[in-house]
């Protein structure tokens, strides 16, 4: 049985959910900054506040917007991702995810559930094109980041603060180097528990963000409604949390029928449930 | 009288492409039988596991553990 070197471990609630950061050999300080960077960048990707820097994005639609790194990073990250999975990983869902009646915080109350009307999104280099410190978002379009900005922040995290440690920002996690007993940080996934190494893993589900049985916040593009494809919850082990989190959210989309050969050929591990 | 001949001889040619073009296409068909998806999972390695609720693939490059989980991946 190797030694277990002693684990930081750092909780705080941000980005409207439960966050965790565990680390070896990283003073509790560096952990605290973690936290504080979590929060300044919840700040400005929400969508929910009408000064953060992604709200004046979305409010800006027909022009040149100059924009920082950190949201430049974000919005290229999210073209890799509409291109990597064909389309249906689409962070112009704010329009859709705002007609379904997902406005406002959850913990501000259930959002109320409309009719709902199908509309498929458009195809994101159709209305946001991006270029060094600047992007465009066409008229009528908007953007919410979602998972991709909690996988990104995750990654972030482990590049910033440590060789050893993991970042979970509400089940968005990015593991980085040996864990504490040399072998790989241990992490549930599906019910068991996986050791991951400079890897990532992420969840995508309709179980949560529900308001009622047809209405929940994961947006199928190809509708602009809430998905429904015969798979409830995916949870997905790949190179990075962002990554990660494009597979899972895919392989929710593409259904049981597709998913397991998507994630043989996208993911480390997967953990499928109808 | 050679541009003539010339103009014979490419079509004659294009002729006999395409004829051969269709005999080839035709005697290689896609089989219809064909599996859709590569073997993939059997390929890699991973391994299944059954769990209550789902089903759960494991990589080569993932192992599983009997440790405690430091935290976990959910839906949040």
């Amino acid at each position: 049985m190797p030694l277990k070197a002693p684990v930081q471990a750092h909780h705080f609630e941000a980005l409207g959910t439960n966050c965790s950061l565990f680390a070896v050999g990283l003073a509790t300080g560096r952990l605290l900054e973690g936290e504080f960077w979590v929060r300044r960048m919840g700040a400005r990707l929400t969508r929910f506040c009408p000064d953060s820097e992604l709200s004046q994005f979305n409010a800006s639609t027909g022009n040149w917007t100059d924009i920082s790194p950190e949201l430049e990073s974000l919005l290229r990250e999210s073209m890799r991702a509409f291109e990597t999975s064909s389309g249906l990983v689409n962070v112009a869902v704010l329009r859709s995810i705002e007609a379904v009646g997902y406005t406002r915080p959850l913990s501000e109350g259930q959002p109320v559930a409309t009719t709902l009307r199908a509309a498929p999104l458009p195809p994101l280099p159709d209305v946001l094109a991006v270029r060094q410190g600047a992007a465009r978002l066409e008229r009528g379009a908007g953007i919410d980041l979602g998972g991709i900005a909690k996988g990104w922040m995750a990654d972030r995290l482990c590049d910033s603060l440590g060789p050893n440690m993991v970042a979970n920002l509400g089940g968005d996690l990015s593991a980085r180097g040996t864990g504490p007993a040399g072998d790989g940080w241990p992490v549930g996934l599906g019910g068991v528990t996986v050791l991951l190494r400079d890897q990532g893993a992420a969840t995508s589900s309709v179980r949560r963000r529900r308001w009622s049985l047809e209405h929940h916040h994961l947006i199928d593009p190809r509708t602009g409604l809430p998905a429904q494809t015969g798979l409830e919850e995916v949870s997905v082990v790949a190179a990075d949390g962002v990554e990660a989190e494009v597979v899972a959210k895919t392989a929710l989309l593409v259904g049981p029928e597709i998913a397991p050969a998507y994630c043989a050929a996208h993911a480390l591990a997967w953990w499928l449930s109808p | 009288m050679r541009s003539v001949i010339l103009r014979a001889g490419a079509t004659l040619l294009t002729v006999l492409a395409t004829a051969l073009s269709a005999l080839y296409v035709t005697s290689h068909l896609k089989n219809p039988a064909a599996p859709l998806q590569p073997t993939v999972l059997s390929a890699s390695g991973a391994t299944t596991l059954s769990a209550p609720g789902g089903t759960l693939t494991l990589g080569p490059s993932v192992q599983p553990s009997n440790a405690q989980p430091v935290t976990s991946t959910y839906a949040s």
